[in-house]
């Protein structure tokens, strides 16, 4: 059987006895964009990592562009751009010789590269900084040059892993239009993020993954839909009162505690509610009632975040327990 | 801002995918190239890699020299220079280790291994660039030498037969260097790591003295050392079959021969635990 995109089954990685993935499964259709979203030490990199052939999975299959990750890797190769979390470009070449490098390696012809790579700069905004060795690059600008070098061989699938972690809002946005772009150029392309907001913004799909797993799969749309109504969203100065707080409003809406989200160590309370604007006065009364201090309580539609929440117990930017310590710095997660 | 094309190179994927020997010489030849601008944007590195072993030479020539007396009519200088410039290339091989180690950290290794390039042009590629590293600091060596009063004395062929054998133990080191940077992965570790094992192994060698003016002790030691027979066969070149022979007790053969065969254990062993490190990743 013969598939473009990306078709992943049943996928298996243990690094000694800690199970990094534990049967993940999804597909990418051919130029559709699909979201691997979850927190650090859930498993995305892993999956990117054995995509990409640079590791091999213990267990599942897995293909590309129609190729067997594990059977076909040259050809695999051939097919996918990657960029990783940590821009891997050269700090002594220039961004212009950085790009022709990866083209001409690539299998580009001298001129095409270079044709290539300057067709790139100018699309990126790295012109003025072309002919610059790369140290003296921003963050942002290291993080486009990474993703100019993974397109310069015109890959029909695309890997961005967590593309825009540790970036500063602004160099984000830009990073974003860059991959809208992509996507509307009908690019086949897998991203991860930890980023509800990053996942909503760029992919059609998502897949949530969490310990290993893929634990939902949707549009945000329907990720927000699993659940349901409105929420009301509380944040407590004493921590400390998360539970009781649960307790009050729970009792003031009529319904069972188990409904409602406690995260007693940031001391945040989601209720699920119908009737928003009234639930929230009722709320309000019943706190204020109480004595209960309110840092902020507000009245949103569902975010992933309480996808997320909902689905795990947990916030996205919590990393496992039991995870390995990422191999290298990270960016500080953003909540 | 103009959007990005998208349409493919040219060529299929399995063309793309294929390898041919004119591919894989191209690959190597690109990151050789690549790893010798590097070299050149680091004028402070080659300024300093090459201070650091010019002060050995004086060290050795003027102070050890002053003191030191092999006998048999050969003055230290001409004994001690090619023994010097061994032990310089055998640090110099550092750099490679180093240079692996970095990028491993900053993910160009991650890179190269996700393209579909010969899986073997990432270390053949560092092999090149660091041989023309060493031959020119050798060469750099060499003159100097000359300009403090070292001499060849058997002829133009003695004096570029020790260039290249000293090269060629450089060469030998660069593949244990490689492999302790693909085993250590971080770029300050690796420079101590590749030192400790080295340093004694070239003081318990015939590099600053015959193997029978040594420590009782230690001369079974300094006759299973690679580096006695890589500085005796570069002494032979530099000074001549026979005078090797008065000052050392061995034949430029047979120090040559020993010479070949520690070369190719080095390298085949350090060679196949690198590229096995390479692989897994």
């Amino acid at each position: 059987m013969q598939e473009s995109g990306v078709v992943v089954e049943g996928l298996v990685k243990r690094f000694g006895s800690f199970v990094a993935l534990d049967g993940v499964t999804f597909v990418v259709p051919e130029g559709t964009v699909v979201g691997l979203l979850g927190p650090n030490g859930a498993g995305k990199t892993t999956v990117i990592r054995i995509l990409a052939t640079l590791l091999r999975s213990d267990g599942g299959r897995a293909s590309v562009a129609g190729y067997d990750v594990v059977t076909h890797p040259q050809q695999v190769r051939a097919a996918i751009g990657l960029t990783g979390q940590f821009a891997a470009v050269d700090e002594d070449l220039t961004g212009r010789e950085n790009l022709v490098l990866v083209g001409r390696l690539g299998r580009l012809t001298r001129k095409v590269a270079s044709d290539r790579a300057a067709e790139l700069l100018d699309s990126f905004e790295l012109t003025d900084a072309a002919d610059r060795v790369v140290r003296g690059y921003s963050g942002g600008m290291r993080r486009r040059l990474d993703l100019g070098a993974s397109l310069i061989a015109s890959p029909s699938v695309l890997f961005l892993d967590e593309p825009t972690t540790g970036l500063d809002p602004r160099s984000r946005l830009r990073l974003w239009e860059v991959i809208g772009r992509l996507r509307d150029d009908g690019k086949t392309i897998v991203l991860t993020t930890q980023y509800m907001e990053e996942a909503d913004q760029l992919a059609e799909q998502i897949s949530v993954i969490d310990c290993g797993q893929i634990i939902a799969e949707g549009t945000a749309d329907q990720l927000k839909t699993k659940v349901g109504g409105d929420v009301l969203d509380l944040r407590l100065s004493e921590r400390s009162q998360a539970s009781d707080a649960a307790a009050l409003l729970a009792h003031t809406f009529g319904i069972p505690k188990s409904e409602l989200t406690i995260d007693d160590e940031l001391g945040i309370v989601l209720i699920p509610v119908q009737a928003g604007a009234s639930a929230l006065i009722d709320a309000v009364r019943a706190l204020d009632g109480a004595g209960v201090a309110v840092a902020d309580l507000g009245l949103r539609r569902p975010s992933l975040d309480d996808v997320f929440l909902s689905l795990t117990g947990h916030l996205a930017e919590e990393p496992r327990p039991d995870a390995p310590e990422p191999l290298q710095r990270r960016g500080r997660p953003r909540i | 801002m103009t959007a990005v094309s998208v349409e493919p190179a040219g060529l299929t994927v399995d063309q793309r995918a294929a390898l041919s020997p004119r591919r894989v010489l191209g690959d190597i030849a690109l990151i050789a190239g690549r790893n010798l601008r590097k070299v050149q944007r680091s004028p402070g590195l080659i300024v300093f890699s090459t201070i650091q072993p010019l002060m050995q030479l004086v060290l050795f020539v003027f102070i050890f020299g002053a003191i030191a007396n092999i006998g048999t009519g050969t003055s230290y200088k001409d004994f001690v220079v090619p023994a010097v410039l061994v032990q310089s290339l055998a640090f110099a091989a550092m750099g490679s280790g180093v240079g692996i180690a970095y990028d491993l950290q900053s993910g160009m290794v991650d890179r190269f291994r996700s393209l579909p390039i010969a899986r073997s042009a990432f270390l053949v590629g560092r092999t090149v660039s660091d041989s023309l590293r060493l031959g020119l600091q050798s060469l750099l060596l060499v003159a100097a030498a000359l300009l403090i009063g070292f001499h060849f004395h058997a002829g133009l062929l003695g004096a570029l037969g020790m260039i290249v054998v000293v090269v060629l133990f450089g060469i030998a080191l660069t593949t244990f260097s490689a492999f302790v940077g693909l085993a250590v992965k971080d770029p300050e570790t690796v420079q101590p790591a590749v030192f400790i094992p080295v340093l004694p192994l070239v003081f318990t060698s015939s590099a600053f003295a015959p193997v029978s003016r040594l420590p009782g002790w230690m001369q079974p030691l300094a006759k299973v050392n690679p580096i006695t027979y890589a500085i005796d066969t570069a002494r032979g070149l530099a000074l001549g079959s026979n005078t090797l022979y008065k000052v050392s007790h061995i034949h430029l053969a047979t120090a040559a021969e020993y010479f070949a065969l520690s070369w190719v254990l080095i390298v085949g062993i350090f060679t196949a635990l690198a590229v096995h490190r390479y692989r897994v990743g």
